[in-house]
């Protein structure tokens, strides 16, 4: 006995949009955060090239700084909507995480299967007061991370993930 | 517990564990290669410096200093591994088996038997000659061996591993007392007394309980010569042809042929290779048993695997283009105490006939749960487009995959997620559904303009990771659901970690202990069981596959009653095959221990790693 996956129908507009699922965005500081990242960036590659090209006085050499501009600028731009689109969900039984515009990814994690939890949070993170939490079962595929989680959120999740990873506990 | 370098006394260990030392031997073999180590390593790296100390000190001294150093090493090598020797010792007890190693820096490891992933008896080949061995347990995480057990008796490796499989089973002392009673028959003489097992600590070893081996039933092995003839029929071996006539070519053509030793480290490679192949392959034998999979090869180092029941993540069974004349199919799982680096422990059967592909399959997954498992397996192996009802990519992925779009593929049957690809490289995994461990769905732009997705299904770590591409959307985000939601369901009705625990009497994933063979019929008045039924066990009686072994070619055409007949004469030992019929003669069934597990054939007849006194 076999059962075809079968698509729901036209209707559904987006294939990641699973239906019947709350979405949760994760904190908007997370944004800010990996926008100053990308500002320290900006720093440590702009200003030595921009010297350079002005110190050897080549015109060219400015589309290096150029391009890393250009490039810099992109990503800022990115980074609010890649932070918007980076959600997750508490179903029943499982936790989705979904991110990505270009390249989007969702990933179903069930509980019984979560191995153990981590929360963790860098000294840059805990200056926008924010929190990461990572998922990891038994499969090193499972890409199982939230970023920019308010730090009691995070406390949250991970208390409700391992308390129902404990009463569906399975083994491998 | 003591201190500094002296070892725990004899039956004070901790909490009373009846604490055993490693074979004395052992010293003396680890020792060598302390010696064969410092050997190499003055030999590749400073042969330089060596033959200028030798030209500074004189011709004949040099030689003494040399021999003198080797002395040296060769006695801290022994006197290390000697003390080494000393301190570790490792007890094995109802839930765990204990490790203390460690000189300087302590260590006790604990495994616990009940997250027992796998069990490998190795014997390298000086300890084979010595009749030694190396009891290898594996648990998930980390990196090598959970527990390394080097070096015991052949003897007492073997009957380790029984005991441990017997406990991981569930059949320990506290299992005893609920068992069933014993039946009369010639391997129940002395039933089970395990009341008295190993809680009885400062008891002579002597008096310790002897767990019987589980049956075991082989179902196929590889012959020496297809194993060469697939390794002349692999990639390798012709790349070194191909280049060595080129270089003979350009040789002639150029009159120099030194050239040609370009090609030394590359022959040096294939060799390797080969010989790898050669002796990982060599007399590779499967069977199965009560407590799953046992795996036996290696022509130097001989190792003898046993995976138990349900411990295996995901079936890969691939072919090359070479292969695909003789129809020869790779087949390798994931375990996840193997991981990733056990290349030569996750092949199941290095170079599978048709025929044998499906056994294996069958090892993993006695119940396909499918109606026509073979004719599923065949649409999987050599299929297309929707063939056997898989679900295709669709038409417009060709922009993305234009060579082998039509040969990805998914199927979901009742106990797991069949994933077709590769038009070369021929690939097929297979996953039972309560192995999944997440599950994940990927996008790029391109696959964003055509509307399709790619579905991933993460499984432990090790050679198989599954994945179907360029799925319609929708479809792939359908499956996903009703994947997640199928896992839970199969989780909540797979059977026990303790696999011969017969808690309810319905021992999932008990299948592997050969209740019959791969099929060849399926009878067609045999409707398949409701979605209710916990997956991979072997599906009734008259599941499907359950024609007799026989897996040899010829006999394939024997009438199917001639192995045994499932379910119709469960006690009496099978004839058809004389590999097995010697060995089942030996066991009556026992109705208690089996039930779930094999239904109604001889195989199970089997007292499945229970004890007996000797």
């Amino acid at each position: 006995m076999t059962t075809a996956p079968t698509a729901p129908g036209p209707s559904a507009a987006d294939p990641f949009d699973l239906h019947d699922v709350a979405w949760t965005p994760v904190s908007p500081r997370l944004a800010a955060a990996r926008l100053l990242v990308l500002g320290l960036w900006a720093v440590v590659l702009l200003a030595p090239t921009s010297v350079l090209a002005a110190v050897l006085g080549i015109a060219w050499l400015w589309a290096v700084p150029g391009v890393l501009a250009a490039l810099l600028l992109w990503g800022a731009l990115l980074v609010r909507r890649q932070v918007g689109a980076l959600r997750y969900a508490e179903r029943d039984d499982d936790l989705l995480i979904r991110r990505g515009i270009m390249f989007r990814e969702l990933v179903v994690v069930p509980y019984g299967r979560m191995q153990y939890v981590d929360v963790s949070s860098g000294p840059l993170a805990r200056r926008f007061d924010i929190a990461t939490v990572q998922l990891h079962t038994a499969a090193p595929g499972t890409d199982a991370t939230i970023p920019g989680l308010p730090p009691a959120e995070a406390a949250r999740l991970r208390d409700r993930l391992a308390s129902r990873g404990e009463s569906r506990l399975a083994g491998l | 517990m003591s201190t500094s370098l002296h070892p725990v006394p004899e039956a004070a260990g901790e909490e009373g564990y009846d604490w055993r030392r490693l074979h004395p031997v052992t010293p003396a073999l680890r020792g060598w290669k302390v010696v064969a180590a410092f050997l190499a390593v003055i030999g590749f790296q400073m042969s330089d410096t060596l033959r200028q100390v030798a030209d500074a000190l004189g011709p004949g001294r040099a030689w003494l200093v040399v021999l003198g150093l080797v002395v040296v090493v060769a006695v801290v090598g022994f006197a290390y591994s000697a003390l080494a020797w000393r301190v570790m010792r490792y007890a094995v007890t109802d839930e765990a088996v204990h490790l203390r190693t460690g000189l300087l820096f302590r260590q006790q490891r604990q495994a616990r038997l009940d997250r027992l992933q796998a069990v490998d008896v190795v014997q390298p080949l000086l300890a084979r000659l010595l009749g030694l061995a190396q009891l290898n347990l594996e648990v998930a995480g980390g990196s090598g061996s959970a527990v390394q057990l080097a070096f015991l008796r052949e003897s007492e490796a073997t009957a380790l591993r029984a005991q441990i499989l017997a406990l991981a089973a569930g059949l320990g002392p506290q299992a005893a007392a609920t068992a069933v009673p014993a039946p009369a028959g010639p391997s129940a003489a002395g039933a089970p007394p395990q009341g008295a097992v190993a809680g009885a600590a400062g008891v002579a070893p002597a008096a310790a309980p002897v767990y019987e081996a589980a049956p075991e039933r082989q179902v196929y092995e590889l012959p020496m010569g297809r194993l060469v003839h697939s390794i002349v029929r692999s990639v390798p071996p012709w790349f070194v042809v191909v280049a060595l006539v080129g270089g003979v070519a350009v040789g002639i053509a150029t009159h120099d042929l030194g050239g040609l030793f370009v090609g030394v480290p590359a022959l040096l490679g294939v060799g390797g290779y080969v010989w790898n192949r050669v002796n990982t392959g060599a007399t590779f034998r499967a069977a199965a048993s009560p407590d799953g999979i046992r795996l036996r090869h290696g022509l130097t180092e001989t190792r003898t695997q046993t995976v138990p029941p349900g411990r295996v993540q995901a079936v890969r069974l691939t072919q090359g283009p070479l292969w695909r004349g003789p129809d020869w199919w790779k087949v390798e799982i994931n375990v996840a105490g193997y991981g990733t680096e056990a290349t030569n422990e996750s092949v199941l059967h290095p170079v599978a006939s048709r025929a044998e592909a499906a056994v294996a399959l069958w090892l993993v997954l006695p119940d396909l749960g499918v109606d026509d498992p073979l004719a599923t397996l065949d649409a999987a192996l050599r299929g297309r487009d929707d063939d056997g009802g898989f679900t295709p990519a669709p038409a417009r992925a060709r922009w993305v995959d234009p060579l082998s779009r039509r040969r990805h593929g998914v199927l979901v049957t009742r106990t797991a997620l069949i994933m077709r690809s590769g038009r070369w490289w021929r690939t097929v995994v297979v996953v039972p559904h309560e192995r999944t461990q997440s599950l994940g769905l990927e996008q790029g732009p391109v696959q964003r303009r055509l509307r399709v997705a790619t579905f991933v299904a993460h499984s432990t770590p090790g050679p198989i990771s599954p994945r179907v591409e360029h799925l319609d959307e929708h479809v792939a985000a359908a499956l996903l659901e009703q994947q997640a939601r199928r896992a839970r369901e199969a989780r909540a009705g797979a059977g026990p970690e303790l696999w011969m625990r017969t808690a309810g009497a319905d021992l999932g994933g008990g299948g592997q202990v050969a209740g019959a063979e791969p099929p060849r019929v399926v009878d067609p008045g045999v409707s398949t069981r409701p979605r209710t039924v916990a997956p991979s066990r072997p599906s009734s009686p008259s599941g499907w596959w359950r024609s007799p072994p026989c897996s040899s070619p010829s006999s394939r055409s024997a009438p199917p009653r001639s192995c045994g007949s499932p379910a119709s004469t469960p006690h009496a030992p099978r004839r058809g095959s004389p590999r097995w019929g010697r060995a089942t003669a030996r066991w009556s069934r026992r109705p208690g221990t089996c039930s779930g597990r094999v239904v109604g054939t001889c195989a199970c007849d089997a007292t499945a790693g229970g004890s007996r006194s000797p």
